[in-house]
């Protein structure tokens, strides 16, 4: 018996060290199976591009995301329009302010809010709903209750209480975005977890003694990757739109500072006056982050599958 | 009818086909007939009004009313003791004729006799002492029983708090159509005050039967032109001709439909489509608007100002202490570009508390007021520099608004002037309106946004505002000359002098910063006629309404 | 299961009454109360407006004859704002209203994005893949704030075939818009999670050994892909559906819909509580039901999947 014992522990240790392997394969593997993908990797830099915009695009501005230009004032339809000569590349916003700055500027805030939002979303979500699928029980059980509730109080109230007792900065916003993002990502996860949990290799990890952190770790986490992958991004836009709502309350970004929510429905609400490139050059921004997020996530997503090693 | 029911299927089929034939052409020889008694106008087939609103009305129950939306409604649903005509002059209503006694203290109302109820009950003074007693009983909870505080009647205010009942309120019916009332104080305007929706009579059978029910489509009884058909929150509210109503033949307009979209934009945008009699002008779009569609857009001055008031409190900065910088700040400020450049609806530039427009105020020529911006703008700057501040010692403070598309441009150009002509450092910060009030409330800010409209036209209303006791002064600004030409003015017959010393106070002492008097906009169908311009409160009744044929 | 079953619902009622309790707190605790105005009420006048509503009383005492109400009578009170009618009327009117546009919007995206998801997984990397995806891309990149005004504009000002908002009691020429509106975002995120998934699937070992044994495609799409595919859909379609049903105050707003979408933020804003409360607890309650059927829906797809621990 106390051989067998033995032998059991040696090859867990033998497996553990196996898994080692793989993992670091995992990842390497992933990284080139990403690099072979086409439409993932041109998306990858266009959203560096994106990025970089954000980063060096001031330098060619010739007016700051706050100057009025008093001269197109009072008849933005037919002065502010997009001009190299007057320096708006991107026309004026309807107080006759550097729409380019001000894309600029939205871009960094937006970009920030969705990379951070969808981390949350990631790391709390999956987290949580690994621990709650993986144990079951008791455990699940409450700690789904608590994302039921988390899920149907009236948000609105803890935003406001946010800005009340905290004050607003750009700080807070983050910790309103990251309240709600996860919620769904760890029913999801939870979902995928009670079925991976089922499967033979995680029942023979636990059979042969494995801790529930390892396994958490090394088996159903990495197997829940592709749909963590593909929704995170799938979150993205939502929480990038949800920002404007959040300022619109208080907390978050204030006037002169702008964000793409707040330039998209600014330009969407004069859509009809004839100052379309108000909508125009910030959906654009938008819609391009939100292409190359698609894709980069459907190629983490195949990348990471790890049926396919 | 037997005759009828033995006829063949075709021949019933037939006869029904005549019939339906027959009543169109009648009807529509009638309409096309149609004309107005008045004016000889051809009036349009369809006489519905449809017009925009905002919000959600808050209640259509009389004594309960707060909102201007839900008052309109009520205008149209029922008729107090007077009305007001297109121009604001006091009309009859139920009440045929008024008298008052030489001391102005006990007002007497003869009613017509043929004022019914929707339901074919006789309107009586009965109905009247009811719907007062109701819109002071505490258990009515009525947030609009102030009014009939102000309105002076005897054991009003006590009837409020609870000290004596409902009953012991100063009015009664002499007999069914004499309506009586006793005030404490003499009080020339007071039948002024009942054109008021809180002082609109009720029926008390359907309020007992129903409880608060009672305003839903099918309960209602009510004596106006029009009656209640449907209602549904936040989508519509449809009131239709009132056969009843004692001056029916003289209606014309047969359906009111108030259409509530929460967004201007999308608000204009179905005017625009034929779907609104009566739309919005969105903020900025009004000079467009003019331009093509000069007949339908309106533009018309209102009791109302819009300023921004400095927190004078000890929770306040130092710096707004210093009355330089406060007027510093408000010379600064280039009205002109608000007004025309931003607001674009014939605003009008506010150098005082008080807008011009207010009936017996002569509009003081404050110091600031004639100069030219530039004038302005080099003596804030010498001001700014004597307080200690400039660009290299630059003033910082945060200001608050409340969120909304408007005030955050408005708010945004305030702080770009200042920032490039003073050097001044100012944050702006907005909050949804709850939050804002209370923090306002509490002189938890440095500078905050204010706006007000006028109860009554009279300058009262608006000075009231910077008096010390005043519960409306979030500024805090105390002075004791102010203060005592208030009182003052209370009982002065005519008080237009002390209301300019006030204002010549305010300018020089700046508490706040005067920056526009607002113009009411809206886009109206020129189909619709009657529309009542002329009438500062916009006091609208549907009833006057008709719509000619294109 | 029907002992689990009994057992969640069991734990529904405790799960309700933490969710009041904390909105309640939420509520009270917020800056400005439901009488709050620009012009603030002489105090006598408040006073008997907060003895009318029961505002006077202590917190824990209102929650009380809260909850003993709803229990008793099923009465949700009166709402603080819409002076003359209870919260019972407004989401009896409300209600309707977001569940038929809902429902419809729920069928439709479920319907195309689960096709479209099926589609694209099998013929990956084709024509019909890039079609399907740019197609669920496209849908989602236009936040409804941007949709419903351009949706308005085409269809009612320049074509004039629909009315540009209203409802009538949801007779179809209403219902269109919204539902377009509505739908749009939610397919897109059905389509990808199902194509991702679907191509996980399609990877694992059973569908290749099925593959193996030269079963036809369809067969096996049909028998053994599609039901571990819809596995994360299921997690993400139980709070959407109810997110769908309970409105969207964009909706609500730029179609005039009268739903209770816009109820929850106007309430919010206006502190109008006992609107808040209703709404909360009927999303509460529908929240607990559609998570409960999703995890029922789990066991029913994966059989190996069990809640104890």
């Amino acid at each position: 018996m106390i051989v067998l014992k033995d032998k059991i522990s040696k090859l867990s240790t033998n497996l553990s060290q196996i898994d080692e392997i793989k993992g670091r394969s995992l990842w390497h593997d992933a990284k080139i199976r990403f690099l072979k993908n086409k439409a993932a990797l041109i998306s990858l830099i266009t959203l560096l591009l994106v990025l970089l915009f954000s980063f060096i695009g001031s330098v060619f501005a010739v007016w700051s995301n706050e100057e009025i230009d008093w001269s197109v004032l009072g008849d933005i339809s037919t002065m502010g329009y997009p001009s190299f000569k007057t320096g708006h590349y991107f026309g004026t916003d309807e107080l006759g302010r550097d729409l380019y700055s001000r894309v600029i500027q939205g871009t960094k805030i937006s970009l920030m809010v969705g990379i951070i939002g969808a981390l949350i979303a990631v790391i709390v979500g999956t987290i949580y709903g690994a621990v709650a699928g993986y144990f079951g029980g008791k455990i699940d059980s409450i700690m789904m209750r608590i994302v039921d509730i988390l899920m149907s109080i009236p948000y609105m109230f803890v935003l406001i209480l946010l800005l009340v007792i905290f004050g607003r900065s750009i700080f807070m916003l983050f910790v309103g975005i990251g309240l709600v993002s996860w919620l769904d990502m760890a029913r999801i996860v939870r979902g995928q977890t009670l079925s991976i949990k089922k499967k033979e290799y995680v029942e023979a990890a636990i059979t042969i003694g494995v801790s529930h952190f390892t396994i958490i770790r090394r088996h159903i986490i990495p197997n829940l990757l592709g749909v963590v992958a593909v929704y995170a991004t799938l979150l993205v836009p939502g929480m990038i739109l949800t920002e404007s709502f959040i300022s619109f309350l208080g907390l978050g970004v204030q006037e002169p500072n702008t964000s793409w929510g707040a330039l998209i429905s600014e330009g969407a609400g004069t859509m009809r006056y004839g100052t379309l490139w108000q909508l125009l050059f910030p959906l654009f921004f938008f819609v391009v982050t939100l292409f190359s997020l698609f894709f980069i996530g459907d190629g983490l997503r195949d990348a990471l599958d790890p049926k396919d090693r | 009818m037997g005759n009828l029911y033995s006829l063949g299927g075709n021949m019933k089929k037939i006869i029904s086909i005549f019939f339906a034939l027959f009543l169109s052409l009648t009807f529509a020889t009638n309409v096309f007939a149609a004309k107005h008694p008045i004016t000889g106008e051809t009036l349009a087939a369809d006489q519905t009004f449809t017009y925009w609103a905002l919000d959600e009305h808050s209640s259509i129950d009389p004594q309960i009313v707060e909102d201007v939306s839900g008052s309109d409604i009520i205008r149209d649903l029922f008729e107090g003791l007077l009305n007001q005509d297109a121009d604001g002059n006091l009309v009859p209503g139920v009440a045929e004729s008024w008298s008052a006694n030489d001391s102005k203290d006990v007002y007497t109302f003869n009613l017509r006799k043929n004022a019914k109820w929707s339901n074919g009950d006789a309107v009586t003074a009965h109905d009247f002492v009811y719907a007062w007693q109701r819109a002071v009983d505490p258990a009515t909870a009525s947030p609009y029983s102030w009014f009939m505080d102000i309105m002076s009647i005897k054991n009003g205010g006590e009837a409020i708090s609870g000290d004596v009942p409902p009953s012991d309120l100063g009015v009664k019916a002499l007999d069914d159509y004499t309506f009586q009332v006793e005030l404490t104080a003499s009080l020339p305007y007071f039948a002024a005050m009942t054109t008021h929706a809180t002082t609109f009579p009720t029926h008390k059978a359907t309020i007992e039967k129903y409880g608060s029910d009672w305003t839903k489509p099918g309960n209602m009884v009510s004596n106006g032109a029009y009656a209640l058909t449907e209602h549904v929150i936040n989508e519509r509210l449809v009131r239709e001709r009132n056969p009843l109503y004692w001056n029916n033949e003289n209606t014309i307009l047969e359906k009111v439909v108030a259409l509530v979209i929460p967004d201007e934009n999308q608000g204009l945008t179905r005017y625009l489509a034929g779907e609104l009699d009566k739309g919005p002008v969105p903020s900025g779009q009004f000079k467009k608007l003019k331009a093509e569609y000069p007949d339908e857009a309106t533009s018309f001055p209102r009791l109302c100002n819009y300023y921004y008031t400095f927190n004078l409190s000890d929770s306040g900065i130092d710096a707004f202490q210093d009355v330089r910088v406060r007027k510093a700040m408000a010379y600064a400020i280039d009205r002109n570009v608000i007004t025309e450049d931003i607001l674009q609806a014939g605003q009008i530039p506010a150098y005082t508390f008080t807008p011009g427009a207010t009936a017996g105020f002569d509009v003081p020529k404050v110091a600031f007021g004639k100069m030219t911006q530039a004038e302005r703008d080099s003596k804030a700057i010498e001001l700014m520099e004597a307080a200690g501040y400039g660009k290299d010692n630059p003033l910082s403070f945060t200001m608050i608004y409340n969120t909304s598309e408007g005030h955050k441009k408005i708010a945004t150009v305030m702080a770009q002037m200042w920032k490039q002509k003073l050097g001044i450092n100012a944050t702006m910060e907005n909050m949804e309106w709850k939050t804002f009030l209370d923090i306002r409330s509490k002189q938890d800010f440095e500078i905050a946004r204010g706006a007000w409209c006028g109860d009554y036209n009279e300058a009262s209303t608006f000075l009231d505002l910077l008096t010390t006791p005043s519960g409306y002064n979030d500024g805090k600004y105390s002075n004791a000359a102010v203060d005592q030409l208030m009182t003052e003015a209370k009982t002065l017959n005519d008080a237009s002098s002390n209301y300019t010393t006030i204002e010549r106070i305010l300018a020089s002492e700046m508490p706040v910063i005067p920056i526009y008097h607002y113009a009411g906009v809206f886009m109206l169908n020129t189909q619709l006629k009657g529309w009542p311009y002329g009438n500062v409160e916009q006091n609208w009744y549907s009833r006057n309404f008709y719509k000619v044929a294109d | 299961m029907i002992k689990f079953t009994l057992k969640r619902l069991s734990i529904a009622i405790p799960t309700i009454l933490i969710l009041i309790i904390i909105s309640f707190l939420l509520m009270y605790s917020a800056p400005g109360g439901p009488f709050t105005s620009e012009r603030p009420l002489p105090e006598q006048v408040l006073k008997n407006i907060n003895a009318k509503y029961g505002l006077d009383q202590p917190m824990y005492k209102q929650m009380f004859n809260y909850v003993k109400s709803i229990v008793t009578e099923f009465d949700f009170g009166p709402s603080f704002r819409y002076k003359d009618r209870s919260v019972n009327d407004i989401i009896a009117q409300g209600f309707p209203v977001t569940l038929k546009y809902g429902t419809w919007s729920f069928i439709i995206a479920v319907l195309f994005g689960v096709s479209l998801g099926i589609i694209a997984a099998i013929k990956q990397n084709t024509f019909l893949d890039y079609f399907a995806v740019g197609f669920s891309i496209s849908a989602q990149v236009l936040p409804n704030f941007v949709m419903a005004p351009i949706l308005v504009l085409i269809f009612t000002l320049y074509l004039g075939w629909l009315p540009g908002g209203g409802w009538e009691g949801g007779k179809i020429q209403f219902v269109i818009m919204p539902v377009i509106a509505l739908s749009t975002s939610y397919l897109a995120s059905i389509a990808r999670l199902t194509r991702s998934s679907m191509l996980e699937v399609l990877n694992s070992n059973f569908i290749r050994t099925a593959r193996s044994k030269g079963l036809p495609k369809y067969k096996i799409i049909l028998s053994h892909a599609l039901k571990p595919t819809l596995l994360p859909v299921i997690s993400y379609l139980g709070p959407a559906f109810v997110g769908m049903i309970t409105g969207s105050v964009v909706i609500d707003m730029f179609f005039s819909t009268g739903g209770i979408g816009l109820h929850f933020v106007n309430g919010a804003l206006n502190r109008d509580y006992s609107t808040i409360m209703g709404i909360t607890i009927l999303v509460g309650c529908l929240t607990i039901t559609f998570n409960l059927l999703v995890d029922i829906l789990y066991a029913w797809i994966d059989p190996k999947i069990r809640y104890d621990s």
